[in-house]
């Protein structure tokens, strides 16, 4: 946080919040740094406290009456020159009042690049997760995505840009990749053994597993929000408008109603198989895939995987091509919104 | 798993590595399935894992199934071993699965020494018909994880198809990066592959060359005064932090002469780019100057600061940058501001531009909104004036640089710190640019919020300015002096 007038809400790191570790005194932390979201889990892996914050902000022009407004109704924000900034959850309620979109720091996965205030932002909405550390050089470990052709060396600049931030609070930032996290999150049983596939707002990650070793990530550049922009477009409704519907009311077992949903189904359905066809392509080139015999599960999460009946039309698209190894189960994560944050607080409490 | 592949625990989490052997790895799952806590399993296979990678290959060489898995249980046992004496806790929790581990070994071992004799012979018949058969080797060792991979690759066409040379590296076993490839977003011709990583390749006496085909030519690096510098917040606040490491890219033109770039000008061409590596070498002008050809070269290197910013302003967020020539690198092209517009640089200036732009900025981590053209920066405090250098004052191409359009963007100069310009100014750039459109509305807006005129606006804008730039440590005797404006310059810096 920088010396700009904020009325925010900073993590103190006391209270609820603060999970103690095994150790008892350690305080490590598990970050879901997404697109649309941003997921903070602590404490122990057995009952890990979560807490979330939207990745967003909405800016409105400054006024004294405004200002006032927002202190008053204690809501999050800063000002910026001549705007008010609104940031985390409170920018979506905004966005709906003023029937527009909020702004987000990030797109695709890492921190975007046409967006002039998408550093300062992130680093808020960081602020109001994470507290200082307690103890220098605490472990945090935080969610990366895998190098996807469109972001390439854009996503060396977003994860240094988020452990610089992170050691300036006093933690040793590790990274860990989104999939991965899923996997350490969800399949400990197997063994770590499996893939994990996390749908988010800006893209969609997928690690395959073997024994906790990624043999493969991949990541396709789309995923909730290409699905509220595709259908805003079509249907001329905002894409934060869609979204609140999608995350409402939206059910992929049953056909599609009205026509936003009936666009919903559809854009869903390109997003699941441009998922498993890119999943495919990159199963067949590398030359890494697990020898196992046994059949890998694969576990779904992300808030984009969250509408009723996902899974199982994922399940039936994975299982029209064939592949090079047996296809176990296909299932939900436990909590799909905080798996990602749990498995890189796995990590974090495994590394001494 | 590989040597590169163990290491960092952030490299662990996320970088793709070779899975470890079935047999290796069956063996560590039995273990494991006794361990219920994820956080002790993991602990446990990842301590295992970098165990296993010192001896895999050895463990490879023994030609019996059992004796394998009986070796990969012992290592695993080692490895649980080593993750309880740590703790208590986990000593107690996975004291049944090391115990049943133990067993499993003591009894391979008591096996083993039973039929060592037949191991033995077992071994020397195979040793045996190697040696007599050469060509068998490959396919007996086909079996193991290393010589699978080693087949895949010396197998692989040397040819990839046209239709997947977008999107797929080529096959390595290991490396540096085993991420996915960056495609271009560019134009047709740009096609092919390029390392979303980069690194240092490969080096000669006077050249480095990195991974994504940048070549650097190093025989006229000269080393400047060291980069030390601090920022500015915008309320004026000098921030504590020295900073040593450059945070921004600044493009330039070389303002030099051109020959034509056609058949006849080679010697013309050859002793003018010369002149000018010569010349901004001796003034360190610049960090980098990419020649029409597409030759990169490094002048001042990269810890130095190079006089090429004069008294440029940026700001990025809530940071403002008044010593550009110290917290930007100074890139310039071979090219000229001429007649209201940067002559057009050639595909090769272009390509090399952009590889040099995204080495340094992932060397340095350097934000999409800190590489911007001197055009933009620069200014004159005396006169209060913003153009005061036009270099890239229009037509960088930011989009294909794969950086956000910068000429959108509120100018820092203006908005900041009030500067204006003149009607000759206007009458060389023809029409103001967006970025510069929204700064002056911001200003104004403020002006007309705080009931004050415009002008008053500017002058205590441009007093913060002057005093903001006071309180910097005194720049060196090279910038103290005004500079001539570009358009009258025969100075060949741009």
């Amino acid at each position: 946080m920088d010396d700009r007038n904020d009325h925010g809400s900073e993590s103190s790191g006391s209270g609820s919040h603060t999970g103690q570790s095994q150790s008892g005194t350690r305080t490590r932390i598990g970050l879901d740094v997404g697109t649309s979201k941003v997921v903070a889990a602590r404490g122990d892996n057995v009952s890990p406290t979560t807490d979330s914050q939207l990745n967003a902000f909405f800016d409105v022009p400054y006024s004294a009456l405004h200002e006032q407004g927002l202190k008053a109704n204690r809501t999050p924000f800063y000002r910026e020159d001549d705007r008010l900034i609104v940031y985390g959850d409170a920018s979506e309620k905004f966005a709906h009042i003023f029937n527009a979109n909020v702004r987000r720091p990030m797109a695709k996965g890492i921190l975007n690049p046409s967006e002039p205030q998408a550093t300062h932002v992130l680093e808020t909405v960081l602020s109001t997760l994470v507290p200082v550390s307690r103890n220098p050089g605490e472990l945090l470990a935080f969610s990366v995505p895998a190098a996807a052709p469109e972001t390439g060396h854009e996503l060396t600049y977003h994860e240094e840009t988020i452990k610089r931030y992170l050691k300036g609070r006093g933690y040793t930032p590790l990274a860990v990749n989104e999939g991965l996290a899923v996997v350490l999150a969800e399949l400990a049983k197997e063994g770590f053994t499996g893939i994990g596939i996390s749908c988010g707002g800006g893209m969609c990650n997928v690690a395959i597993s073997y024994l906790s070793i990624p043999s493969l990530t991949m990541s396709l550049a789309h995923g909730g929000d290409f699905i509220d922009a595709s259908v805003g477009a079509v249907v001329n409704e905002p894409a934060t408008r869609v979204k609140a519907i999608k995350e409402e009311t939206l059910d992929l077992t049953r056909e599609g109603g009205d026509k936003i949903d009936k666009a919903l189904h559809i854009y869903y359905d390109k997003l699941i198989e441009s998922l498993v066809e890119e999943l495919g392509k990159a199963v067949q080139k590398t030359p890494r895939l697990p020898r196992n015999d046994q059949p890998m599960p694969i576990v779904l999460a992300g808030g984009t995987s969250k509408p009723h009946g996902f899974r199982d039309r994922f399940e039936k698209a994975l299982r029209r091509r064939s592949w090079p190894f047996q296809i176990g189960e296909v299932r939900m994560a436990s909590d799909p919104l905080t798996a990602t944050a749990r498995g890189a607080l796995v990590a974090a409490l495994a590394e001494r | 798993m590989t040597a590169a592949a163990r290491g960092t625990p952030t490299e662990r989490y996320r970088r793709e590595r070779p899975p470890v052997s079935r047999e290796c790895g069956e063996e560590l799952t039995r273990i494991t399935d006794d361990i219920d806590d994820p956080v002790v399993k993991l602990r446990y296979l990842q301590s295992a894992l970098n165990e296993e990678g010192d001896k895999s290959a050895l463990v490879q060489l023994v030609p019996i199934a059992p004796a394998r898995r009986a070796w990969y249980r012992l290592k695993g046992l080692r490895a649980l071993d080593a993750v309880a004496d740590a703790d208590e806790e986990i000593a107690e929790r996975t004291l049944a699965a090391r115990q049943t581990a133990r067993r499993v070994v003591v009894g391979a071992s008591a096996a083993a020494m039973l039929f060592i004799p037949v191991l033995v012979a077992i071994v020397a018949w195979q040793v045996n018909r190697w040696r007599s058969d050469p060509e068998r080797v490959a396919s007996v060792g086909s079996s193991t994880e290393a010589n699978a991979t080693a087949i895949e690759t010396t197998t692989a066409p040397l040819v990839v198809p046209q239709s997947t040379s977008l999107t797929t590296p080529p096959p390595a076993a290991e490396g540096p990066v085993n991420q996915a490839p960056v495609a271009e977003p560019l134009a047709a011709e740009d096609m092919g592959i390029v390392p979303s990583m980069i690194w240092l390749a490969d080096r000669g006496p006077g050249w480095e060359l990195y991974s994504n085909g940048l070549r650097i030519e190093t025989a006229y690096t000269v080393k400047g005064t060291a980069r030390d510098y601090r920022v500015q917040t915008r309320d004026g606040t000098l921030l504590p932090t020295r900073f040593n490491h450059p945070m921004g890219i600044l493009f330039h033109t070389s303002e030099s002469d051109l020959w034509p770039l056609e058949p006849g000008y080679e010697s013309e061409v050859r002793k003018g780019s010369e002149a000018l590596l010569r010349f901004v070498k001796r003034e360190q002008a610049y960090n980098y100057v990419i020649d029409r050809f597409g030759r990169v070269y490094r002048i001042v290197d990269d810890d130095s600061r190079a006089n090429h910013a004069g008294h440029g302003v940026w700001a990025r967020g809530n940071e403002v940058y008044l010593d550009l020539n110290s917290a930007f690198l100074g890139v310039s092209f071979e090219s000229r501001w001429e007649g209201g517009r940067t002559l057009p640089i050639t595909r090769a200036q272009l390509i090399a531009g952009r590889n040099l732009t995204h080495y340094l900025r992932q060397r340095f981590a350097i934000a999409p909104e800190m590489c911007v053209t001197h055009g933009l920066a620069s200014v004159s405090p005396k006169r209060g004036l913003i153009g005061y250098h036009l270099d890239w004052a229009r037509g960088f191409p930011f989009e294909a640089f794969g950086l956000p359009d910068l000429y959108a963007q509120p100018l820092p100069s203006v908005a900041l710190f009030g500067f204006n310009y003149d009607s000759e100014f206007l009458r060389t750039m023809g029409e103001r640019w967006p970025g510069l459109i929204a700064a002056e509305r911001q200003l104004a807006d403020e002006a007309r919020e705080r009931a004050i005129s415009l002008d008053q606006l500017r002058y205590e804008r441009q007093a913060n300015y002057r005093r903001w730039r006071a309180a910097l440590p005194t720049p060196t005797a090279a910038e103290s002096g005004l500079e001539t404006p570009a358009s009258q310059t025969a100075d060949k810096r741009g």
